[in-house]
């Protein structure tokens, strides 16, 4: 079997303060993601989740240890592009309609004109918004942005897709829609997921493997495979096996809350 | 109210505003002041428009000299405001370098500076190009500036995870995120443009539609001086509907531009 499509190596990162200790976001991070796999991260407001994906992404350097893709120093491989990002906010520009904004990451790789079009109508299909290629964002609800955000980020054929708590903004029906559609997406790209959510039932429903973060400064602190089957739908969060992993996560979070310094920090 | 009840009360709100003050303003001159040296009714003001333009043409050779300063000085102003604003923008070293001149120049009254460009540029075209540039200028440059500046955080975040390079940053988000800011900068520019023209053509001018107003004002020939100003009320208002029709165009995505 191939390696690990992503490898975290003692992660870690601080940000220097003037006269002070360095503040510590998160530390001795080591995670192994292997190729079609679905990964989500939880963990405690403030942990270091998101400046994680950030730094997986090379949008901020880390401070120390090592991130690896197929094997080689991240570094080494960063302008071939090899990441899709998928905001938390859609980030769509609003001058640029729904085709045109998930033109601009192939844009970003020197890929221009017909082909490109090509494959941007294809993924918007693909996210559901045939019909809607020629409209801008302010015309779109704000599940169709994200809709857009995914299709941007997968236009770009990354090797691995880094969501930052894409579904956060979005109300709780929406929310379970863009879940189901997610799984749909993830099951005909066979895309390589990492999924950062505060949402423990929406990892659990997503996901292959859940990751917990301890409070900061953040580090693992538990895994849980969750080997329920796929397909999976909406009915399952009513399994028993579901209800089990999602209290026992919930009840590491818990702990790390407590540890932080009680619900009152939140 | 329903939308269409909304837009409605709006048209009538406006025309009514129109009209009441027109009304007002007759009222005033016929029956309050009573005085055509000093307050004209609108009618007579409009029959001298009328002769200006129709009968004699006098007011052509005046409005053209103005437009003409006008265009010049204003375009000049945007070719140097928009480039060195971004610039600015750009690099805190440029934008250090320039403050302080920049600072000066904007908040120093224009007019005191009439004299001055009319001494080195003669009393030609020049100076009063100078000087509805020197009024055009700032705002355009500010604006743009602070359009750059101030673009959501987002999209360069953006930009950075799909490696976008430096040109496509500038080209693909930062450009397009500040035409907003630099279209309020010039709809700015055009008031104080008209204004550099005013004053331009006070000082040692013998056509234009200032140098009408000022001799008008010295022959106390109180309609040709309304008539005057009225020109130049209606220039602004063209330059503004030009510039939201340019608006409109180069910003369809705001949907709803907002109202004139």
């Amino acid at each position: 079997m191939a390696g690990p499509v992503l490898e975290l190596r003692n992660l870690n990162k601080e940000i220097p303060r003037p006269g002070k200790e360095p503040f510590q976001i998160f530390n001795n991070l080591n995670l192994s993601v292997r190729e079609g796999e679905f990964v989500s991260i939880v963990g405690p407001s403030g942990c270091g989740k998101t400046t994680m994906l950030r730094v997986v992404n090379g949008l901020m350097p880390h401070s120390g240890g090592e991130i690896l893709l197929d094997g080689k120093a991240a570094d080494q491989v960063s302008d071939q592009l090899l990441m899709g990002f998928v905001f938390q906010g859609a980030s769509l520009l609003p001058w640029r309609t729904s085709l045109k904004n998930v033109l601009l990451g192939l844009e970003g790789r020197g890929n221009n004109g017909q082909e490109a079009e090509q494959i941007a109508k294809k993924f918007l299909d693909l996210v559901g918004l045939n019909g809607f290629e020629n409209h801008y964002p302010h015309e779109l609800s704000g599940g169709m942005q994200q809709r857009v955000n995914l299709a941007r980020a997968l236009a770009v054929n990354p090797r691995i897709l880094l969501m930052d708590e894409p579904f956060a903004a979005l109300d709780a029906q929406t929310r379970s829609f863009m879940q189901l559609e997610l799984l749909r997406i993830w099951a005909e790209t066979k895309k390589t997921v990492i999924f950062v959510t505060h949402m423990i039932a929406e990892a659990v429903l997503l996901s292959d493997r859940v990751i917990v973060f301890s409070h900061r400064p953040g580090t693992i602190k538990s895994e849980f495979d969750i080997p329920l089957p796929r397909p999976r739908d909406m009915d399952i969060r009513s399994d028993p096996q579901f209800l089990h992993l999602e209290n026992q996560i919930w009840k590491q979070i818990e702990q790390e809350v407590k540890a932080a310094g009680g619900f009152a920090q939140l | 109210m329903t939308e269409e009840q909304r837009n409605l009360v709006s048209i009538l709100l406006r025309v009514g505003s129109v009209l009441t003050g027109l009304l007002g303003w007759h009222y005033l001159a016929v029956a309050v002041i009573k005085d055509p040296g000093i307050l004209v009714s609108p009618v007579e003001v409009v029959s001298k428009a009328y002769e200006m333009m129709v009968t004699t043409g006098e007011l052509y050779p005046h409005l053209f000299a103005s437009s003409i300063i006008f265009f010049y000085g204003f375009v000049l102003a945007v070719l140097v405001g928009v480039p060195l604003g971004f610039v600015m923008a750009l690099s805190p070293l440029v934008r250090d370098y320039v403050n302080p001149w920049m600072t000066t120049l904007y908040t120093a009254p224009r007019i005191a500076f009439a004299p001055i460009l009319l001494l080195w540029f003669g009393i030609g075209a020049g100076s009063k190009v100078a000087i509805v540039f020197l009024g055009c200028v700032f705002p355009v440059l500010i604006n743009s500036y602070y359009g750059m500046r101030v673009v959501n955080r987002e999209y360069v975040e953006l930009a950075r995870s799909y490696r976008l390079d430096r040109w496509a940053l500038f080209g693909k988000i930062l450009l397009p995120a500040s035409v907003p800011f630099i279209l309020a900068g010039v709809r700015l520019a055009i008031g104080r443009g008209l204004t550099g023209v005013a004053i331009a053509e006070w000082f040692g001018a013998t056509e234009g539609l200032g140098y009408l107003i000022f001799f008008a004002g010295q022959t106390l020939n109180v309609p040709t001086l309304f008539v005057g100003v009225a020109v130049f009320a209606a220039l602004g208002i063209i330059g503004f509907e030009i510039v939201r029709r340019v608006e409109k165009f180069a910003t369809p995505w705001r949907g709803q531009t907002q109202g004139s």
